[in-house]
């Protein structure tokens, strides 16, 4: 018998399944259109905007003079102002900027003196996520060249990731990411299976409550996850030697919010996939863009407007911003207590929506 | 005692009535059958009974408990068994009923009680551990119905229960089922089997989402559509049934034929001769004999049925 025998009939039924299957067929078409407009606008090796805060303790006309160059430059967005070096570091270490440039107070008064001293200026950069601490010190490259600040003697301090080694930066991130991948795939699935195998209608006829099944099946699948956590944190040093700089137990602690956010994320995908391929379908159309936009590998600050705005809604963002805070930075927990309070709002409003469409769903 | 009334239970989907104006009652104790057509509205109206569906209007209490104001006591009270087997595959024997037992409220030494007189009940003691996946389709069944009854429900919903497993099993799962009712649980039961059908107390048959007739098994045969005035219903052998009844539907005096095992099933009006139909036959190369006087069979009552009502609704 030929060994193509039935190719024609098999493919054209193969057509009729795609034209039935609108969930497949939509998202099918609906990944590379969504993919491509992230990627082209996510991935923009060109950092430039990054969060600089700036202490002027001198206040004279030359050190003004001195921010309203670094102004122009594309490098540094400078967000903020303090007064004491010691709130730039608070702000370094929550990772609310990247960069601080302390200006001293005899900065006006050496650089106009006529002795030819040149005052020096102190740079802290985060040195966590190397790319953006590289572009960091070029803004400080140029303005050199510009003739009035040529005499300023900027002294660069790389904190917390002083080698500006790569893997301190992707460890963490790459802990967030990976849980994320494995936490939403498995819930989406439980939930679509007792579906197809027909034990969710015997569960809808018994007295369990909606939130009983929910929580039920979260707390296996947490466990799971924060084995998962600890593999990774012990592999991360063993292999890349990366330590956690802070406290071990608030990861630990932190991570549980996390992980329900993204296994109610997987939940809420079972309450609108009806077979668990269709599951694998959506667990991929959401996870893969979250991995570009999370900062996991391009900082967040160099996207668009509207790209930005949509990072604050995933949950493994705020995970990432505690895994490098507390990871990198040595971050307490009334550094990363923002994510915290981002993560748990998730955790509800997640829990809510999929408890809620779960009713609808089963009839 | 009624364990199930309903009044004018209605559900509408849209444009769509699925169970329209439907009324019945069901009294402790009996085997109740719940036939109709596939999409006539009986899972709708199961649904309905069992919680998980609000009706669009009407009321039904089950076990005296309203079925929208307190689904979640109407729920404990009931057991539930699906054609599908829904148990966890992957779960051994006494994994799925301890988990069911669980999810109904029973622990410790209550659960483990109930675990093993369910055991004992449908006989799966030497299944126990194995995994639910692994067993025959008959056992599968049992071991639904164990679930079903660990919480010791006063009333069960079976739905379609033997669909697709063999005929031994089948007569072990209502041998069960007499038992349970004997026991005095009540069963409400669906199935498209009329041997199953006649095995009931009480049937209720929903056509085209109401209910268009309630009765015994008994009652139904004796219904005006199904044995009109002055006609007599009689079973004739013959040796090749298929030809003979195209043969015979083509007579005038033949209001319904139909084959019942290798029999010719012929309604006819009762002043017509047995000769006149054996003559017939003889003309049409297909020679009958043995003919003798028979009730009509359940299948005869909802056939008949069925085609009056279409017949009567366009």
């Amino acid at each position: 018998m030929n060994s193509m025998y039935g190719f024609q009939s098999i493919a054209l039924k193969e057509f009729l399944h795609l034209r039935r299957d609108v969930t497949t067929l939509v998202i099918a078409l609906a990944i590379p259109v969504i993919q491509l407009i992230l990627f082209g606008y996510a991935i923009d090796f060109d950092i430039r905007h990054i969060r600089t805060m700036i202490v002027d303790t001198d206040r004279s006309p030359a050190s003004r003079q001195f921010i309203d160059n670094l102004r122009t430059t594309d490098y540094l967005q400078i967000v903020s102002e303090a007064h004491n070096p010691m709130e730039a570091e608070d702000a370094l270490r929550r990772g609310d900027v990247r960069v601080a440039v302390i200006i001293p107070p005899d900065f006006g008064r050496i650089s106009g003196s006529p002795f030819g001293n040149r005052p020096q200026v102190k740079v802290m950069i985060d040195g966590s996520d190397s790319q953006v601490a590289l572009r960091a010190r070029m803004a400080f490259v140029r303005p050199a060249t510009s003739g009035a600040e040529a005499g300023v003697d900027v002294r660069f301090n790389i904190m917390y990731n002083p080698d500006m080694r790569t893997a301190t930066f992707m460890i963490p991130g790459l802990i967030g990411v990976i849980l994320q991948l494995v936490t939403v795939a498995l819930t989406s699935f439980s939930l679509v299976r007792e579906r197809e195998q027909g034990s969710l209608e015997q569960l809808m006829v018994s007295p369990v409550g909606r939130l009983g099944l929910m929580i039920g099946k979260l707390v296996p699948y947490a466990c799971l996850a924060l084995i998962e956590v600890v593999m990774v944190l012990t592999l991360g040093r063993l292999v890349f030697d990366v330590h956690v700089a802070g406290s071990v137990a608030l990861l630990f602690l932190l991570s549980i919010p996390f992980v329900v956010a993204t296994l109610s994320l997987g939940l809420l995908i079972s309450t609108v996939a009806k077979t668990q391929a269709a599951a694998l379908q959506f667990t991929i159309l959401i996870t893969l863009p979250s991995i570009l936009m999370s900062g996991f590998i391009f900082p967040r600050d160099t996207m668009p407007g509207c790209l930005y705005l949509l990072t604050f809604l995933l949950p493994v963002t705020y995970y990432i911003e505690i895994l490098r805070g507390i990871v990198v930075r040595g971050a307490g927990f009334f550094d990363v207590w923002p994510s915290l309070a981002a993560l748990l709002v998730i955790d509800c409003v997640l829990i809510a929506v999929a408890t809620a469409r779960f009713r609808k769903t089963l009839v | 005692m009624n364990v199930i009334e309903i009044n004018g239970l209605t559900r509408k989907f849209g444009d769509f009535t699925a169970v329209d104006d439907v009324s019945f009652n069901v009294e402790k104790g009996s085997i109740f059958g719940f036939l109709g057509p596939n999409g006539s509205g009986k899972s709708t109206c199961i649904r309905m009974l069992c919680g998980l569906l609000a009706p669009t209007s009407g009321t039904a209490t089950v076990n005296g408990f309203d079925i929208v104001k307190q689904s979640e006591q109407v729920k404990q009270s009931i057991g539930y068994m699906n054609q599908a087997f829904s148990l966890y595959r992957d779960l051994t024997v006494e994994e799925n009923l301890t988990f069911f037992g669980g999810i109904y409220g029973l622990r410790g030494k209550e659960l483990a009680d109930r675990r093993s007189k369910v055991t004992d009940l449908v006989g799966i003691r030497s299944y126990a551990n194995r995994r639910a996946g692994d067993l025959s389709g008959g056992w599968k069944q049992r071991l639904s119905l164990a679930a079903a009854l660990i919480h010791e429900p006063p009333l069960i919903f079976l739905d379609e229960p033997t669909a697709g497993i063999d005929p031994v099993a089948r007569r072990e799962l209502w041998d069960l089922l007499f038992e349970l009712a004997s026991s005095g649980k009540t069963l409400f039961v669906t199935t498209h089997y009329m041997d199953e059908a006649e095995r009931c107390n009480q049937i209720g048959y929903i056509y085209l989402s109401k209910l268009v007739l309630k009765g015994t098994p008994h009652e139904l045969k004796e219904l005006p559509e199904v044995c009109p005035p002055h006609t007599k219903r009689i079973a004739i052998a013959t040796l090749s049934p298929a030809p003979a009844l195209s043969a015979l539907k083509t007579q005038p005096f033949a209001v319904d034929v139909t084959l019942v095992e290798s029999e010719i099933h012929l309604l006819m009006p009762d002043d017509t001769k047995n000769q006149t139909v054996l003559d017939a036959m003889e003309k049409a190369g297909t020679p009958g004999y043995n003919v003798r006087d028979v009730e009509p069979s359940l299948e005869d009552v909802f056939v008949l049925l069925t085609r009056e009502l279409a017949r009567k609704m366009p």
